[in-house]
């Protein structure tokens, strides 16, 4: 009975994992982030950036995101707030949304497509 | 060039358990343990080196390449020209095992290994909390070069800095000396702490009471579905278990060849390794030793105390020290000192929190494992029907200070866990929630190996009318009970 138990249940999760494997991957898995960050400009361990994104506050995958980022621009050094020098916008409409830059009260040095862009605060040069 | 590299690190464990306990080079359960072994112990070696080298030499290939070249070669040397002759681990005498047992065996490592690719394929970065703690720490200790200490920038407190190192260590190395950064550095060194897991609990059940137990309680763990998921989420937790049940294993093999006392000084170094794969694995350490002594003062080795405590601590000196170097030339203070001594004391006399604890715990108590019926209620069962061995828990046996010791050091850790989170976490419910299946599961091939290793072997197979004769003979006769486990077994 034990050894069944076992393998049964092992055999339902095999199901449950083949199951998720199956359906369309969510939105952000760490290699589609990857990808959306590749003409984004090699980072160097001294460099500091910003970050916002038009994600909704209480939106469960924000912080998930900005984790990711991190993730991907490691070995920069990446902080949740517009106060920096150079500013990661992570973006999910199809083209950069002004009204985000105008928000965070940033200028736009270059979008790099695929809801990603850098932008700087208004204050600084 | 990654899997050459761990291949090298697993050759060169493997060399230094075969320093420890030599014997020829051929297919056998005494070199399945030590292969199994051999895993965390050049894994853990090999972080170390990395780490030491990064910290004294700065991020230099020459001298990484150097140090963990030299390593795997004297580690080699040692083991394979190394003299001298050592216990030899060969299968304990047992009930007659049925060939469906195997099959069944057999599918279940099939089923893990197909869930462990399945769900590394899906998701190869591993869980949120893994590639945003420990490969985020290894790709900083990788890109970074000289300046890899903004690894540890209070800008990174999120990620939880004060986290010890054996596996980023591990994986920058794998990159390091590869040349590149790939998933498969993460994902091989999951698979095999995964496998060495497996392969530490089965032979050391074979070696304490044969195969039929080893068997039972491999199933077991290969059919923990929790556990296999664990291990592709590639957290650092099933290290941690890896060296969890490794030390506790080699202290139940203490107890059998107590003449050798490399058994400790190899425990020692696994519980050294466990505080060097995660914070959890320093209240390990304290633990096993005070368990231990316990578990020998209530035993006829008492005279054993001093003489194998010290064996654990000389064997667990070097890693900590790694650790020691660690926490205080590189981690930021634990975020636990920070706490005011009065937030303790006011979490401590909340009631709410210790029912919110006590709730988060019998829940997963019985919902860990993702078993389709609680696993704790189906052991139980289990346990009423094979009985516990009374040659076992005997206050003579021979294995009974070892199995205390395991009762002992898991529910202390256990203990000392819940308490940690009862006076340090802020939201109780959700920390419960979310690791007291994972703390559980650290501990679980510990525990599977002392159920199994206490437990009657149950009878399985129909006994032949010459062996039913046989076993009347033997309870007329009042034979040992080593040679009529099967008879005695009350079977299903």
């Amino acid at each position: 009975m034990l050894i069944a138990i076992a393998l049964v249940s092992s055999f339902w999760f095999l199901l449950d994992v083949l199951g998720v494997a199956t359906q369309r991957a969510p939105a952000f898995r760490v290699a589609d982030f990857e990808n959306r960050f590749a003409t984004f400009p090699k980072t160097d361990p001294h460099t500091l950036y910003g970050y916002v994104s038009d994600n909704p506050p209480n939106d469960p995958s924000a912080l998930a995101e900005f984790h990711l980022t991190q993730y991907v621009l490691a070995p920069a050094i990446v902080t949740p707030s517009a106060n920096q020098d150079l500013v990661v916008m992570n973006y999910h409409s199809k083209q950069l949304d002004y009204k985000v830059l105008r928000a965070s009260r940033l200028n736009l040095i270059r979008d790099f497509g695929n809801g990603v862009a850098l932008g700087r605060p208004l204050n600084r040069r | 060039m990654i899997l050459l590299c761990l291949a090298g690190i697993w050759l060169a464990g493997f060399g230094l358990m075969r320093w420890m306990f030599p014997q020829p080079l051929r297919w056998s359960l005494h070199n399945i343990l030590l292969f199994s072994l051999a895993i965390g112990a050049g894994a853990g070696f090999a972080s170390c080196i990395y780490f030491l080298a990064l910290l004294l030499a700065g991020p230099s290939l020459a001298v990484l390449a150097s140090a963990t070249g030299a390593f795997v070669l004297i580690a080699v040397l040692a083991g394979f020209l190394g003299p001298g002759q050592g216990p030899a681990f060969e299968v304990a005498d047992g009930p007659q095992v049925p060939r469906y047992l195997v099959v069944v065996f057999a599918a279940a490592a099939a089923l893990a290994l197909v869930m462990f690719l399945g769900a590394v394929a899906y998701n190869p970065h591993g869980d949120e909390a893994a590639w945003s703690i420990f490969d985020l720490r290894a790709r900083f200790l990788f890109r970074a070069g000289a300046a890899w200490r903004i690894a540890f920038s209070h800008d990174l407190a999120w990620s939880h800095l004060d986290y010890p190192l054996l596996v980023p260590s591990l994986v920058a190395l794998c990159w390091k000396l590869a040349g590149g950064e790939s998933t498969a550095a993460p994902v091989a060194i999951a698979f095999l702490f995964g496998l060495g897991t497996m392969g530490v609990s089965i032979a050391t059940l074979a070696i304490l009471r044969g195969k039929l137990q080893a068997l039972l309680g491999g199933t077991l763990l290969l059919g923990t579905a929790s556990f296999v998921a664990l291990a592709a989420s590639l957290y650092a937790d099933v290290p941690l278990s890896f060296y969890i049940v490794s030390a506790l294993a080699l202290i139940c093999l203490q107890d059998r060849y107590p003449e050798n006392g490399r058994f400790s000084v190899l425990a020692g170094l696994m519980a050294g390794f466990a505080a060097w794969a995660r914070n959890e694995g320093l209240i390990f350490v304290a633990v096993l030793l005070i368990a231990r002594a316990f578990a020998l003062a209530r035993s006829p080795r008492r005279a054993a105390i001093f003489p194998e405590l010290r064996r654990l601590v000389v064997g667990a000196v070097a890693p900590l020290a790694v650790v020691l170097a660690f926490k205080t030339r590189v981690a930021p203070p634990s975020e636990y000192f920070s706490v005011p001594a009065s937030v303790l004391l006011h979490h401590l006399a909340d009631i709410g929190r210790w029912v919110t604890l006590i709730e988060g715990l019998v829940i997963a108590l019985f919902t860990f494992g993702r078993f389709l019926i609680p696993i704790a209620l189906v052991l139980a069962l289990y346990a009423y029907l094979v009985r516990f061995r009374p040659e076992s828990l005997g206050r003579d046996s021979r294995d009974r200070a070892s199995l205390v010791t395991i009762a002992a050091a898991l529910s202390l850790t256990l203990g000392v866990q819940l308490l940690i989170d009862l006076l340090y976490d802020a939201n109780l419910p959700l920390e419960i929630g979310t690791s007291g299946e994972r703390i559980i599961m650290q501990l679980w091939p510990a525990a599977v190996l002392a159920f199994f290793a206490a437990a009657n072997s149950p009878q399985l197979e129909n006994l032949k009318p010459a062996a039913r004769k046989a076993k009347a003979r033997a309870q007329a006769g009042k034979t040992p009970a080593s040679k009529t486990q099967t008879a005695k077994a009350p079977g299903r």
